[in-house]
């Protein structure tokens, strides 16, 4: 009963066998289906609450869509980073700065019980699994594992792989654990890499990126104590109870890659459909933790949002279902994404003119698109789907929710949020200019992702995409990054494409050859500073005045940019500057006096770390902001020393 | 008692505007260089930028960020944050003290500066209150003086004291109990309850030690008490004997100093323009602060009138009030 699925895809495989050369290129969707579909899993998974523990077995229907044959297969264990101190993951988090120990219920692990593949004929392979570190040579890491197969699998070939394995669940980690009776399960399972022309690119688990598979077909049983809810990737097609207390909920996904679950009793399960005139019906499934009760209309708001805009923008939404999950408080599971299920993450008191849940509920429903849809390897050019995202949700925060965005921050142990209604927040501190200009020369975007130093790479990853982006779109217009987004994300939905192909399709849809600007954002590290070095406008004979304004390139990276003078009468000069050179100057003979001059008046380029620079005027009122400000200053210092005279 | 003391010490505080002026005064000396130092900052940030405009009439959070990334971490332009505007001020800073946040060490200059200060005005301060009539300049620093030792003296033992109880007790609150027990709560509101309940324990010894040391120097000044190891077992036995006053005074003054905050979260200024608006702004924000030392020194003066009230000795101060002395011209005439 459990093994019957896939038939029709062994057959699928078997014909396409024989009609497909080795030439081709094989990540291509399968006949009838809108993925490749080479890797295919039917997993049965029990949790024993009481153990923390997993228990489970899977077959993997796995085709080979590369070029070449293969002797071996390759497998991510990721729960083994949480095995032992000296994993690349936890070195890697130290790192970054974090050298807190975990104490000793929290580790994880996995342990294969059984490997068996069918080739011509079943082999056992459980005693010759090896675990090998292709990123780092860490013997002590075990998060990919290897088995030498008897024959290769050539090119169109299949194999089925039968793995036994029990986990250790951990305290969360990377989003994925438990707290309570509240479980959150990703990268749970013993998952095939991923095998390209080049050969398998199974990168270790790493602190800072994630992760990169091959689509297929999810088809999953998971037994859990009778009473708890359970929400997962794909679809919900039966539940049925056991004599023996527990329950088993059957999940069915289609082209997609990964499969995430969680679990709890807590959840109160809503939902609602999302609808639109042109773009598909989608349930939406919302898992929310009591405490939240009452925050349901703003996390399905947020995700109609996102359903609509994305869809808009960018392509529709194929799979008919979504999945929101509210996580328990310190499950360290929030803000994650998962094919066809996402968690979001809200606060107990949450401000209504504060986008949260909001903005998270739309970056992670938004991975859907990219990540999800778009399958683009995460271990190594996490910008494509994480930095693409950034940039998409930033302009849904501000399209959708622009008008009650407002700066709040937290006291009291994070727990009491003040909102200060008089500070909105620009789409450009949702695209991450502060975190950007802290981090901007830490990696060029072109390193590999997991190869960036671990506590900066997410400036890099995020906030410089969406900035570059988001400079593309000022600087291109909307419409056209709008179309070459969408044109790329129907060519390469449910497929893995490079960066190449993204820079290519803006290249084609602009009608320009943008690499310039590439090289700079992407292969280089500079950073973008442009500024106004004088202006002065003195009188030059009778009734005429002498404008010269000197313009100057601060940082190393270039951009062009416009230089707009404005005089006293209200008149304006625009120049175009290319911005190559380390200055520029501007003579005006004029009846006027200058007021003012702006390098980027309409701040196209957003990657400028230095912004106040880029004007100047001859009616400055810097001592009347200055004087406000420190009064203010003043006023918040009166009131430190105030609390702390308490103590005399 | 308690409410006779209260209504008491209130009187004292009208009746010595001087006191409240004085420390007014002190409170803005002790920030007004580290503003204008700032100010110098912001203005030379900003120089002759059109961004300048923008900032003087409203508020641009991008341009925030800009300046606040010009110094490192635990430089004074880091503490230029969005907790500098309207109410924030006032949970930022009781949230600093209670979640025991790192002090920019030019922060820490000010705090010490200004501790020092009121070390050294409390005896002229206490004198004040407990004679409950004029004294004079002359008088209230003559007092502040014969004070100032005794109470470093006191203020060496206090040291001890909040080193202990931010250094140890503080620790065992906040980084175990409160680790432990809500490690494996699902449910943030739990949590918060639980950190309620180590704020409360936090405070309330807190608020014993200064209530200690309130009534030792209390005791200092009315009873001229030399050894201050001897004021603090009398402030100690005074507490033991009269807990309910002195928790009720406590508690009475705790609720004045509630209710200032509650008004100033209604009414604080926000971001503000510039202009009248602005001056509004700091007009409202001086009002707040006065209102603050004004309930700072309702503490120490309600608490003299209740030690004076329940020993009978209202209005008296054992040590003798010292006068100006005469001019050599008298001796002469």
């Amino acid at each position: 009963m459990r093994w019957t699925f896939g038939l029709c895809a062994i057959a699928v495989a078997l014909l396409s066998s024989t009609t497909l050369d080795s030439s081709q290129r094989f990540d291509q969707p399968a006949p009838g289906a809108r993925s490749p579909r080479n890797a295919n899993y039917e997993i049965d998974v029990r949790l024993e609450p009481g153990d923390r523990a997993l228990h489970g077995r899977e077959r993997i229907r796995w085709r080979n869509i590369s070029a070449n044959p293969t002797g071996e297969l390759q497998f991510h264990l990721y729960w083994n980073a949480w095995r032992n101190a000296e994993s690349t993951w936890l070195r890697e988090r130290r790192l970054g700065g974090n050298t807190t120990t975990p104490r000793p219920d929290a580790w994880g692990w996995t342990d294969i019980k059984a490997l068996r593949v069918t080739q011509d004929r079943n082999y056992d392979l459980g005693s010759s699994v090896r675990f090998i570190a292709p990123d780092d040579g860490n013997t002590a890491d075990r998060t990919v594992a290897a088995v030498s197969l008897p024959q290769p699998v050539p090119p169109n070939g299949t194999v089925d792989i039968d793995i036994e394995w029990s986990a250790k669940i951990p305290r969360p980690f990377a989003r994925t654990g438990y707290i309570d009776d509240y479980y959150f399960f990703g990268q749970w399972f013993p998952k095939i890499g991923v095998l390209e022309d080049d050969g398998w690119n199974t990168h270790q688990f790493h602190s800072g990126t994630e992760f990169y598979s091959d689509y297929g077909v999810y088809d999953v049983r998971m037994t859990v104590p009778r009473g708890y809810v359970v929400g997962a990737s794909g679809r919900e097609v039966t539940v049925s109870d056991s004599s023996n207390g527990t329950a088993i909920h059957h999940f069915h996904g289609e082209d997609i890659h990964d499969f995430a679950w969680t679990t709890s009793p807590q959840f109160i399960v809503l939902t609602r459909m999302f609808t639109h005139p042109t773009l598909p019906q989608v349930q939406m499934r919302l898992l929310l933790r009591p405490e939240h009760a009452g925050q349901e209309a703003r996390h399905f708001d947020a995700a109609v949002a996102t359903l609509r805009y994305y869809g808009e923008w960018f392509g529709p939404y194929p799979y008919g279902n979504i999945t929101i999950v509210d996580p328990a408080f310190q499950s360290g599971s929030g803000g994650m994404e998962y094919p066809t299920l996402f968690t979001a993450g809200t606060r107990w008191i949450a401000p209504a003119r504060v986008l949260s849940p909001e903005s998270v509920t739309v970056h992670e429903a938004g991975h859907q698109w990219w990540y999800g849809l778009v399958g683009s390897n995460e271990f190594e050019h996490a910008w494509m789907d994480e930095g693409i995202n950034q940039f998409s949700e930033a302009r849904v925060d501000e399209v959708a929710f622009g008008t009650r965005n407002f700066l709040a921050r937290r006291y009291f142990g994070g727990f009491i949020p003040w909102v200060f209604r008089d500070i909105a927040v620009k789409r450009q501190v949702d695209e991450g200019l502060a975190g950007y200009r802290a981090q901007a020369e830490s990696d060029a975007q072109a390193t590999p992702s997991f190869r960036y130093w671990p506590s900066t790479g997410g400036n890099i990853t995020y906030f410089k995409t969406a900035l570059w982006l988001h400079t593309l779109e000022k600087w291109l217009g909307w419409p056209t990054l709008q179309r070459a987004m969408s044109t790329y994300f129907d060519a390469w939905k449910f497929r893995h494409p490079e960066p190449a192909e993204f820079f290519q399709q803006l290249n084609q849809t602009a009608g320009r050859d943008l690499t310039p600007f590439f090289d700079e954002v992407y292969r280089g590290s500079d950073t973008f500073d442009y500024g106004v070095q004088t202006l002065t406008s003195t009188p030059a004979g009778t009734g005429h005045f002498r404008t010269t304004v000197v313009v100057r390139r601060f940082g190393e990276a270039t951009f062009p940019v416009d230089v707009l003078t404005i005089f006293s009468d209200g008149s304006k000069k625009t120049e175009r500057w290319d911005g190559i050179e380390r200055r520029a100057i501007y003579r005006y003979d004029t009846k006027v006096r200058a007021r003012s001059v702006q390098v980027d008046p309409n701040r196209v380029l957003m990657l400028d770390v230095n912004y106040t620079n880029n004007s100047r005027t001859l009616q400055s009122r810097a001592s009347e902001a200055s004087l406000k400000w420190s009064l203010k200053w003043m006023a918040w210092l009166q009131d430190v020393l105030l609390t702390y005279a308490w103590l005399v | 008692m308690v409410a006779s003391s209260w209504r008491d010490g209130l009187t004292r505080i009208a009746d010595a505007p001087a006191v409240l002026a004085g420390i007014y005064f002190i409170t803005l000396v002790a920030a007004l260089p580290l503003a204008t130092a700032i100010g110098f900052d912001i203005n030379e940030h900003l120089g002759s930028s059109l961004t300048a405009n923008e900032v003087a009439d409203s508020v641009n959070y991008d341009w925030w960020q800009e300046f606040a990334s010009q110094g490192g971490f635990l430089t004074l332009t880091s503490t230029f944050t969005p907790s500098i505007v309207g109410f924030a001020t006032t949970l930022d800073s009781i949230s600093s003290l209670l979640d025991k946040r790192p002090i920019v060490p030019a922060i820490a200059f000010a705090l010490g500066f200004y501790m020092f200060v009121w070390v050294f005005l409390q005896g002229g301060i206490l004198d004040r209150y407990a004679r409950g009539r004029r004294i004079g300049a002359y008088g209230f620093f003559a007092a502040s003086g014969i004070f100032f030792l005794r109470f470093v003296r006191l203020g060496l033992v206090a040291g001890v004291a909040y080193w202990f109880l931010f250094a140890y007790v503080h620790e065992w609150l906040f980084a175990r109990w409160y680790v432990n027990v809500t490690r494996d709560i699902a449910i943030e509101r739990t949590v918060f309850y639980w950190r309620v309940v180590m704020y409360a324990i936090f405070v309330a010894l807190l608020a014993l030690t200064t209530t200690v040391l309130d009534y030792a120097k209390v005791r200092a000044v009315v009873e001229d008490r030399r050894s201050m190891a001897g004021a603090l077992i009398a402030a100690i036995r005074f507490i033991i004997r009269n807990p309910g006053r002195v928790v009720g005074l406590y508690l009475t003054n705790t609720f004045l100093f509630l209710a200032v905050v509650g008004v100033w979260a209604l009414i604080n200024p926000g971001v503000g323009g510039s202009g009248a608006s602005m001056w509004a702004g700091v007009l409202l924000s001086q009002g707040y602060i006065l209102a603050r030392l004004i309930v700072k020194l309702q503490v120490l003066a309600s608490e003299t009138a209740l030690f004076q009230r329940s020993l009978a000795h209202w209005g008296y101060s054992a040590v003798p009030l010292a006068t100006r002395p005469e001019p050599p011209i008298v001796e002469i005439a």
